[in-house]
Order: C-alpha cells, then sequence, then structure tokens
C-alpha cells in the first residue's frame, strides 16, 4: 500500500437497513491527481465522497492520507475540503467574508487572513465582487467564491460534489476548462463527483465508474472510452453497442460469438459454449450498401440520423433491437438519403473488445 | 385598464416582495421572476387583503386619529369640530407621559426577557429534537398554554404569586425567612412583567422555531467542514440566520406588550398603569377625544418602534 495520496482499502457504508451503498471500494489516489467518480446517481458516488470528507463514517475499511488514518477523524480536522452540491455559501457574509472563514476558524489574525483570501479571491478572477453578497452573485461566480472558500485552506484534497451541476451548458464547459487548469497550477488533488460522462471524460486523470455501490471500472478517459471492462460501463459511457452470444469457438487470440446479430470475431480468449458479450463503439461501427460479410456485420435498418454538428448518430435497428452508428459530419446527404432503409453496418475484429461476464 | 394602474400595481408588487425578503424569505426572487399574471388576476389577488386591510385596519385608525381631533361633550364628542384640546389634556400632567415612558420601558424588558427564554425553548426544537414527529410533538406541548383563556392564564398566576400563594408559603412557613406574605409579589411591575413573559414568549419561540428549522443544513456542514467548532458554527451562521426569526418575534411581542391593558390590570391591581389602563380609564370618565388621542400616540410610538427595528434589520442585512 502507498504511503503518499489518499487511500481507501476495503471500504463499506451500509445504511440502517441493510442498504448497502458502498461496497468493496479499493482505490489508491496519487497526490495531485484529478479524479472523477463517476455513475448513475445512486451508484454510491457521492456517498463515497461523504465518506472521505468525513461527513459519514465508513461501516468497515480504511481511509487513509499520505499514511495517516482518517477513520473517526472529524471533517474539520481532515486536510481535505469539500465544495457542496451548491455551493454553500454562507449568505449573510461578503464574498470576503465567506473566502476568509476556513483562516478565521483557524485563529488567523484579521490582516493576514484577508491577505490570504483576497489572494484566493484574484486567484478565482473575482476581485471586483469582494464585497458583495452571495445573493448578488451569479451560479458561476458562486461557485468561484466556493472555490475560493477551499482553497484559502491549503488541503491535501479537494472534494468537489457535482460542481458545475448548477450551471448552463455553455458556462460549464468554460469552468471545466478553468477548474482543470486551476488543479493543474496548484498541484492539489481534486476528487469530483458528476453523473455527467463527458465531463468525467473532459477534465480526470482517471475516472472511476461506479454503479450498483461497487467500483465497475478505474481508467484513464481513453481506457474508459475505448475499453470498456464489462457491460455496465459500455452502456453507461454512452455510444457503445452491446452484443450477447455464445462463444463457438476460440483460435490464435480470438474468439468467435454467435450472437443474434450473427457471428462477431473479437480479439480474447474463452472456452467454447461459454457466454460471451463484447463491446462495439458506435464510431467504428460502418456503414455502407455491401453485401452483409460472414463475421462482424449486420444487415440493419436506418431509423434516425442526429445531426450532431460536429458528428452524425445513426439510429438503427436489428429486428427491434436499437444499434448506434457514428460517422463523419460530412457524409450527412449521403446517409439522409437512406433514412429508413437498410444497410449495412460492420465493424472490423480490433475494434471489438470482448466484456467481462 | 391604463397603462399607469399597471406599473401602480406592479409597484405594490415589487414592495410586498421587497418587504418580504426583508423578512427574511426568498419570494423575491419567486415574485420577479414567476410567470407573468393577466393585470387582472393580480387585482383578483390583492383585492380580498385590501379590503380587509381597509375595513379592518385603515378606516379604525383613521377614526380614532379623528375623535382625537373632536372637541370633547359630556356624553362623548362633538363631530366635526377641530382642535388639539385632547392632546393638550393628556400631556397636561406628567401621568401619560410617564406611563408612556413605563409601558415602553416594559415592552423593550419583556421583548428581552422573551428572547432570552424563547430563543433556547426554540433552539431546542428546532436543533436538538430529530425527529419531526418529536419536533411537532414538543411544539403542540409549548402552545399548550394557548388553549386556556387569555384571563384564566393571568389569573392562574394568583395562587402562586399572592399573599396565600405557593411563594409565599414557602417563604413564610416553610423557610420562615419573612415573618408575614409579601403582598408586593402579585401587585408587582415584577409580576406584570413575569406574567407578560409567559404569555408572550410563544410569540417569539414560534418565529425562531420555524426560521432555525429552515436552515441551509449545507451551510452549516460546510462551516463545520471548514474547521468550526459547534459554539463557532452557532455564532458564525446559525445565529445570524435566525435573526430574522428573532426580529418578528421582536416585533410581535413588542406590540402586543406596548398594547397590554388586561394584564396589566388584573395582576397590577390598579396600582400601575400601561397606556392601555390609561385609555380605559380616560374611556370610562367619560373623555373619549382624550381616549383617542391617548391611543393615536400608542400606535404612532408602536409605529416608530417597529420601523426602528425594520431599519435596523436592514442595516445587518440579514437574509
Amino acid at each position: 500500500m502507498s504511503d503518499t495520496g489518499l487511500v481507501l482499502k476495503d471500504v463499506y457504508r451500509v445504511f440502517p437497513g441493510d442498504i448497502t451503498a458502498v461496497s468493496d471500494v479499493n482505490l489508491e489516489i496519487e497526490n495531485g491527481e484529478y479524479i472523477v467518480f463517476l455513475g448513475p446517481s445512486g451508484c454510491g458516488k457521492t456517498t463515497t465522497l461523504r465518506l472521505i470528507g468525513g461527513h459519514d463514517d465508513p461501516s468497515s475499511g480504511t481511509i487513509t492520507i499520505d499514511g495517516e488514518l482518517l477513520n473517526g477523524v472529524s471533517p474539520a480536522q481532515r486536510p481535505v475540503t469539500t465544495v457542496f452540491q451548491h455551493y454553500a455559501l454562507f449568505p449573510h457574509k461578503s464574498v470576503l467574508q465567506n473566502v476568509e472563514f476556513g483562516l478565521k476558524m483557524q485563529g488567523m489574525d484579521k490582516t493576514a487572513r484577508e491577505q490570504q483570501a483576497t489572494a484566493a479571491i484574484e486567484l478565482v478572477g473575482l476581485s471586483a465582487m469582494m464585497h458583495r453578497k452571495p445573493r448578488e452573485l451569479s451560479g458561476g461566480q458562486q461557485q468561484r467564491v466556493a472555490l475560493a472558500r477551499v482553497l484559502v485552506t491549503r488541503p491535501k484534497a479537494i472534494l468537489l460534489d457535482e460542481p458545475l451541476g448548477d450551471l448552463d451548458r455553455l458556462l460549464q464547459m468554460k469552468m471545466r476548462v478553468e477548474l482543470r487548469a486551476l488543479q493543474r497550477d496548484l498541484g492539489i488533488t481534486f476528487i469530483h463527483v458528476t453523473h455527467n460522462q463527458e465531463e468525467a471524460l473532459s477534465m480526470a486523470d482517471r475516472i472511476v465508474v461506479m454503479g450498483d455501490a461497487i467500483i465497475q471500472q478505474v481508467g484513464t478517459p481513453t481506457e474508459l472510452a475505448r475499453h470498456p471492462r464489462n457491460e455496465f460501463v459500455a452502456k453507461f459511457m454512452g455510444d457503445n453497442n452491446v452484443l450477447h452470444g455464445t462463444i463457438e469457438s476460440a483460435s490464435g487470440g480470438n474468439v468467435i460469438i454467435a450472437t443474434p446479430h450473427g457471428k462477431v470475431e473479437v480479439a480474447g480468449t474463452g472456452k467454447a459454449g461459454d457466454k460471451g458479450s463484447m463491446a462495439i463503439r458506435a464510431s467504428a461501427v460502418k456503414i455502407s450498401t455491401d453485401a452483409v460479410p460472414e463475421v462482424n456485420g449486420v444487415r440493419v435498418r436506418l431509423n434516425f440520423v442526429e445531426y450532431l454538428g460536429d458528428s452524425i448518430k445513426l439510429h438503427l435497428d436489428f429486428n427491434g433491437e436499437p444499434f448506434l452508428a457514428k460517422v463523419d459530419e460530412e457524409r450527412f446527404g449521403e446517409v439522409q438519403a437512406y433514412e429508413g432503409k437498410e444497410v449495412t453496418a460492420t465493424w472490423s475484429v480490433e475494434d471489438g473488445h470482448l466484456l467481462e461476464q | 385598464m391604463s397603462s399607469n394602474d399597471h406599473s401602480a400595481l406592479d409597484e405594490a408588487i415589487a414592495e410586498v416582495a421587497q418587504a418580504e425578503s426583508l423578512m427574511g424569505g426568498s419570494s423575491a426572487v419567486v415574485a420577479t421572476t414567476g410567470p407573468r399574471r393577466s393585470p387582472l388576476t393580480t387585482v383578483a389577488w390583492i383585492l380580498p387583503g385590501t379590503i380587509w386591510l381597509l375595513l379592518f385596519l385603515i378606516a379604525p385608525l383613521v377614526m380614532i386619529i379623528l375623535v382625537s381631533l373632536w372637541e370633547r361633550t359630556p356624553v362623548g364628542f362633538a363631530a366635526f369640530s377641530f382642535s388639539l384640546d385632547a392632546y393638550g389634556r393628556i400631556f397636561e400632567t406628567s401621568v401619560f407621559l410617564d406611563t408612556l415612558k413605563n409601558t415602553i420601558f416594559r415592552s423593550l424588558l419583556v421583548t428581552a426577557l422573551c428572547i432570552l427564554i424563547g430563543y433556547p425553548i426554540a433552539f431546542y426544537l428546532a436543533r436538538c429534537v430529530k425527529t419531526i414527529k418529536f419536533q411537532i410533538a414538543l411544539f403542540i406541548v409549548v402552545l399548550a398554554p394557548f388553549w386556556v383563556a387569555y384571563v384564566v392564564r393571568i389569573i392562574a398566576w394568583l395562587p402562586v404569586l399572592g399573599r396565600q400563594g405557593v411563594i409565599n408559603y414557602f417563604l413564610v412557613e416553610v423557610l420562615g425567612v419573612v415573618d408575614e406574605p409579601i403582598s408586593a409579589l402579585f401587585y408587582s411591575t415584577f409580576a406584570i412583567t413575569l406574567a407578560l413573559v409567559q404569555l408572550y414568549v410563544l410569540f417569539m419561540v414560534t418565529p425562531i422555531f420555524f426560521q432555525l428549522a429552515t436552515l441551509d443544513e449545507a451551510a452549516i456542514e460546510a462551516a463545520r467542514d471548514l474547521g468550526a467548532t459547534p459554539g463557532k458554527v452557532f455564532r458564525e451562521v446559525i445565529f445570524p440566520l435566525s435573526l430574522p426569526g428573532v426580529l418578528i418575534g421582536c416585533i410581535f411581542v413588542f406590540v402586543l406588550v406596548m398594547g397590554e391593558f388586561a394584564t396589566v390590570r388584573i395582576i397590577g391591581g390598579g396600582t400601575i398603569q400601561s397606556v392601555g389602563t390609561l385609555v380605559n380609564d380616560y374611556y370610562t370618565i367619560p373623555d373619549l377625544p382624550a381616549a383617542a388621542a391617548a391611543a393615536t400616540m400608542l400606535v404612532a410610538v408602536m409605529t416608530v418602534g417597529v420601523a426602528i427595528l425594520l431599519r435596523f434589520s436592514k442595516i445587518r442585512e440579514v437574509v
């Protein structure tokens, strides 16, 4: 086990009534990493964050930071601080008073804390608003105040619960870049919880996908996008087609799976007769009017063409089951002509990959 | 309806919203960003309240002020015979002014005592009792005195504070610290203050309770997260955020005690006056214009008092 960074070992959280919110969480987070906990609501990601922040206690397991045990340590005493979901600013205090709060609680004298708070406010670009009340600020500005308020106490890690959830889309995009840049400058560990895949992919060093109270997969954004480990991750990350079937044969590092969509060949090992599932990214699917090949190809109906600006998403239908493909934006006119008609969807062996059962 | 009327209505709505936000609500936001209603609907909403206010507040007030300006006659007053004689009569001796000063002092004292006693009760109910079921149960217990008639609640002090009351019994018979029962226990400013606090403390508890019960828990959690001890969480976050409730409680108690009449009469036993009992005295003489003048002065002082309270709250920018 590592001596530095934040380490969660065998962490469980069971609520009264035998509701398991977090189960068997093992995770090592290096100092200075930007980690995003990603999952649908109720997956245990916020509970995990509260366990790290000290706002809830694990039923079993340990949480350490730089080798120091955090279990039982009050939130105030932990070297981690939380940016709450709706910012939780003090409505009766000015921006400056909000930001200096943590330092005031540490007993720092007025001039020193005001100096540091002013610097933190400058860092988030709100110097002009220093004496305003939170209600006089926009959502994005309130969020920056919340950030400055935790940054000023120089925590080892900052926990952010859905930090961009209250902002409109354009502001979200802007804050993603700003947050990430800020984190790189400061070199502080950021642990960010979200249910937004795009947000996770664009910001994280590593993403922790949670589902059904357990960690489904930990990986870099590219690992998760290209190689989802199981069906849950493949489906949650979106734009993946998952095919189920029975392994027919295995040879030369590849297996052939018989699925209702026809035979598919994919890299991996397995035993003939076992169940097998594979995922294929929508963007790896090619659409043509060619004949259906023997493996890795299906005849599908093009139901609907969704224009996304930089690409086109094709909603295909195979005997009532949805199938997705994504093609270049330039092909819009061409593919639109096929709306409502049959086309052939194919993919190459190396683009598909076998999922864990 | 002309566009002029529109803007007048809008202004009225904005004023209400501003007043509400001053009292701690976030309705200002709702009022300005809510869906646009048709002017007719707005009028329909405003009308019942306006009629009620006109009939039961504005009209009586105007009547009292008018009567105070009319000449006294042996049986009442001569309408539309304007003079300031009634004010001259009430300020002729120092009785009215002294009583007014005493009443103001008593109201401030009772208000302060109600904060001291009511705040901890409200705090306990709202923040220490964990389940809502118990909160409501205990709140009903706190409300219990209100099920008893007002005069009964006052007279109930007699067996406690009276010459043959519990306290005198202990002092004389059990402890023997005094030779004979102290009658001043009952017919005294002390007894009046005690009874008034008991009568009105609930008007302090209730608004503070609701303010404390609806605090933003996340802000409190954030304060703890940033290293605040329980005492500092209270001083820095909970108490300042509960001030709108305290303010409303203060207005209730101050106004009610300023207008007090029956408690002072019964427990004071005729030896202690309030502006309320003075008005009653003028009324029985009968000197109706003087009674009206005294009442007008009372309303004026109360209005100034409430205005000061609201002004104070604005300076503090209570949210």
